[in-house]
């Protein structure tokens, strides 16, 4: 057996026994749905993870910080009993609608006194965080696993 | 569209062709769940691998300063992001027990030759799972069909080493079916 005719072998073993799952294939296609033209990107600049050990508090939340368009985005993202919590800041501080962006739809928040803002019971998976703007302008974060 | 150059299809994907993103997904995803599964996440991360990395070059397509070489940019891409989940899980409780990579998919009742078949496959598959960890993950990989960039991106290794370990891997793999047949 040539070195073409094993290789021929081996991705028809793998397709067979472990194909892609049709689903992640239509989940790749629908990601082109996930644009928003016009918003400023606001990309991850710095990540902390939460301590290995527990705090006695519960576990600890994993610290994310976006910049971009002259705006910081601050987020907490913390394990709760129903999915996740995350809580943040927008700076410079504005009053801004939050839309946190899953793949399979999106959950509205608002962001109160100091730009802070609270959204619960996000379940686990990609998320990215939409702000609109009262002057019209729009700023999104990159995406994070949850 | 299928056959048009990687670079070319981010090109249109940029100026918002639904078609062009569909080709490169097309062209892309089997790699990228070859990288999810060589790295030796179980099914649910690798898909969650697979759509981070989509959904990271729509954030990142109009900022691509090689478009033509989007396949490794993914495949890097891929990698960081199966080292995230691997990372991750090491600091959560043990993750639950099954998934191994060696699954056989239940087959439905079907004529010997197709038994035959799937037995030879499964067969192959299991005798990647017997190698060292660089063939298991070049073999995974290459079931794909990725280019030598593309895998070096994916494995992080230098370019040139691509081809030795691919002739290796594969003479080891042969050595272990001929053992076995």
């Amino acid at each position: 057996m040539t070195d073409a005719e094993l290789l021929e072998l081996v991705s028809a073993a793998f397709r067979t026994v472990e194909p892609v799952p049709e689903a992640v294939s239509a989940a790749a296609r629908a990601a082109f749905g996930r644009r928003v033209p016009g918003a400023v990107p606001a990309r991850l600049v710095s990540e902390t993870d939460p301590p290995v050990t527990a705090t006695l508090r519960g576990p600890a939340p994993r610290l994310l910080t976006f910049e971009g368009g002259g705006r910081t985005v601050e987020v907490e993202l913390t394990p709760a009993e129903r999915g996740f919590e995350i809580a943040g800041r927008l700076l410079p501080p504005a009053d801004a609608r939050v839309r946190v962006r899953r793949t399979d739809g999106e959950i509205t928040g608002r962001t109160g006194s100091g730009g802070r803002f609270v959204v619960e019971e996000v379940p686990p998976g990609p998320v990215s965080l939409l702000f609109l703007l009262p002057d019209g302008s729009s700023v999104v974060t990159g995406w994070v696993r949850l | 569209m299928r056959t048009a150059p990687p670079g070319e299809l981010v090109v249109r994907a940029r100026n918002g062709d639904e078609l062009a993103w569909a080709a490169l997904t097309e062209r892309y995803t089997e790699m990228l769940w070859a990288i999810g599964r060589a790295y030796g996440l179980d099914r649910a991360d690798a898909a969650d691998v697979v759509q981070l990395t989509w959904l990271r070059l729509v954030e990142h397509i109009d900022a691509l300063r090689q478009p033509a070489r989007v396949g490794a940019w993914l495949a890097v891409t891929a990698r960081r992001e199966a080292g995230r989940i691997l990372r991750s899980s090491r600091r959560r409780p043990a993750p639950p027990p099954g998934d191994p990579v060696l699954e056989r998919l239940p087959g439905p009742p079907s004529p010997d030759r197709v038994v035959d078949d799937r037995e030879r496959l499964n067969a192959v598959v299991e005798a990647i799972g017997m190698l060292p960890d660089l063939c298991r993950q070049m073999l995974r990989l290459l079931a794909a069909s990725p280019t030598y960039a593309e895998v070096a991106a994916a494995l992080d290794i230098p370019v040139g080493s691509v081809g030795p370990t691919r002739a290796r891997c594969l003479a080891s793999l042969r050595k272990r079916l001929e053992e076995s047949a």
